[in-house]
């Protein structure tokens, strides 16, 4: 039930709200309460994560293991950790990602670059193919479509279940294989094919519309609730 | 009514939507209606796995969102924390977001704090906190938690930590639940913890994201809480057990009502847009 009016004393309370209603006055149309709340989040959100980027890798990671006095100025009690010079590589690969900001210099940046999408590229290509491959394909197939109950006998549900989801995966395939420049689609099959996608479709879509309600629900909450106290 | 207003339900300026769906929340908000959930097929394994665990049994969640996807995924947090807290499960908080120290502090704020004021920090939970890394920090987890967090977020070693006493690596925990609203998040737990790893790997996620994650599930993922209804089946599984040691309506459970709500306005303007449609379309074949 509504409780009576009891406005938040609290400054970050307000500063949330008043930021909340303008992003939600983006609804009627631009204007310039809005692009206030835009530059506002970018601008905290790359202070943020500067901040953060800093005191959890640039000073444990690098900083520290290359200059150990450094660790007294934010805990001077603490033993001093040993010096580790291999914390040079990943300080001069991020000093070369930096030279992206003199035209000169910048071709040194492909060198991090490359190194990161390298290292990247092939530590994924393993676990990808592992996981979102092969136990994919053993997760369509691998129990057949005939699922055995409990007590014997078949289970229904779970080997229609499994049809579907196998018969689905073969129709969604041949959809791609069976369609023409433009959409056209050459073949029954393809046309199920575009059934089950359009399905698929509108299942993600649905599931992104509740996302967004939860927040919409999530954003009146604080401002009924913890801004204004009639929650 | 003439062919032309049947034309108009096709093309209702969206800010009269925005309004209406406005209203109808903030009148369901007002209204508290509750609309009782019961654990869905996804969701009991969840619970059933914390359930089985021995008292004691270490279990971390990933905190892999931020304040803009807390609506949907805080709920998630702090049911499992209650559900650890019950059952004397220490809770390890992590996250591969810069923001996760900040979400730790609200589950500690909200939940711990005011509904479990017996429980201490290092014993009962500990925040490690927010490392840079994703994937790689999942897999360097793997084998040791300590060859990247030298301590928790209040600067106590690892070693000094009554929570963390059974843990070298991830295979120590009972469970590893990842509540996650994107990269990196689920995914990466699965790839480089869960795959790899002898844990049990659990999951929460966004509405946005659910479908990316069912077919991981059940031979990579051993439950998902999809969004807030999710959450909200979680939260009717620890009423049905713990009645007596949890508030009767949780955060998801609340939220539930003006989602319902929400759902039933998009879908009359849709069954709208749909009518004007068809007989705006009968007309016109009339007509001619």
């Amino acid at each position: 039930m509504i409780h009576p009016l009891a406005v938040s004393h609290d400054f970050g309370v307000w500063v949330g709200a008043l930021l909340t209603l303008m992003v939600f006055s983006f609804l009627y149309r631009d204007n310039p309460f809005y692009k206030f709340a835009e530059h506002v989040f970018v601008g905290v959100s790359a202070a943020y994560w500067m901040v953060i980027g800093f005191w959890t890798t640039l000073w444990p990671r690098v900083i520290v293991p290359l200059i150990p006095e450094a660790s007294r100025i934010v805990s001077p009690d603490t033993p001093l950790p040993e010096r580790d010079l291999s914390a040079v590589v990943p300080a001069v690969l991020g000093l070369m990602m930096l030279s992206r900001l003199v035209p000169r210099l910048s071709g040194l940046a492909r060198w991090p670059t490359a190194f990161v999408l390298g290292t990247t590229a092939g530590y994924a290509v393993v676990r990808y193919v592992r996981s979102d491959f092969m136990h994919q394909i053993q997760a369509t197939i691998g129990d057949g479509v005939l699922i055995p109950a409990a007590g014997g006998g078949w289970n229904v549900a779970e080997s229609l279940a499994a049809l579907v989801t196998l018969s689905g995966t073969i129709f969604g395939l041949i959809y791609f294989m069976n369609t023409r420049r433009g959409g056209t689609v050459t073949t029954p099959a393809a046309r199920i094919g575009l059934l089950v996608l359009m399905v698929t479709f509108g299942a993600s879509f649905g599931s992104a519309v509740m996302a967004r309600i939860s927040l919409l629900v999530g954003r009146l909450q604080e401002l009924l609730g913890d801004w204004l106290g009639l929650l | 009514m003439s062919g032309s207003r049947f034309e108009a339900l096709q093309s209702i300026d969206r800010r009269w939507i925005f309004l209406a769906l406005a209203v109808a929340v903030i009148a369901a908000l007002v209204v508290q209606p509750v609309f009782r959930d019961s654990p869905g097929e996804l969701v009991v394994p969840i619970f059933a796995a914390i359930e089985a665990l021995a008292p004691g049994t270490p279990v971390l969640i990933s905190l892999d969102y931020s304040p803009s996807s807390a609506p949907e995924l805080e709920p998630m947090a702090a049911a499992l924390t209650r559900h650890c807290l019950i059952r004397g499960l220490p809770v390890t908080y992590l996250s591969l977001w810069p923001t996760g120290n900040h979400m730790a502090g609200r589950i500690v704020e909200r939940v711990i704090g005011p509904e479990y004021p017996d429980a201490v920090e290092g014993r009962e939970w500990v925040t490690l906190g927010f490392q840079a890394g994703g994937e790689l920090l999942v897999h360097a987890l793997l084998d040791s938690l300590g060859s990247r967090f030298a301590a928790d977020v209040r600067g106590i070693p690892l070693i000094e930590i009554p929570a963390l006493a059974q843990v070298t690596g991830l295979n120590d925990y009972g469970i590893v639940v990842s509540l996650s609203a994107g990269t990196p998040g689920l995914k990466e737990w699965v790839l480089y913890g869960g795959d790899v790893g002898a844990f049990p790997l659990a999951g929460g996620c966004t509405g946005v994201g659910a479908p990316q994650f069912f077919p991981y599930y059940p031979r990579q993922l051993l439950g998902l809480m999809a969004a807030l209804k999710g959450a909200a089946e979680y939260e009717a599984a620890l009423n049905d057990d713990y009645a007596d040691r949890v508030p009767r309506v949780m955060q998801a459970t609340r939220g539930m009502g003006p989602q319902t709500v929400a759902h039933l306005v998009i879908v009359a303007f849709i069954l709208l847009g749909n009518a004007g449609l068809f007989i705006g379309e009968r007309r016109k074949r009339g007509r001619r």
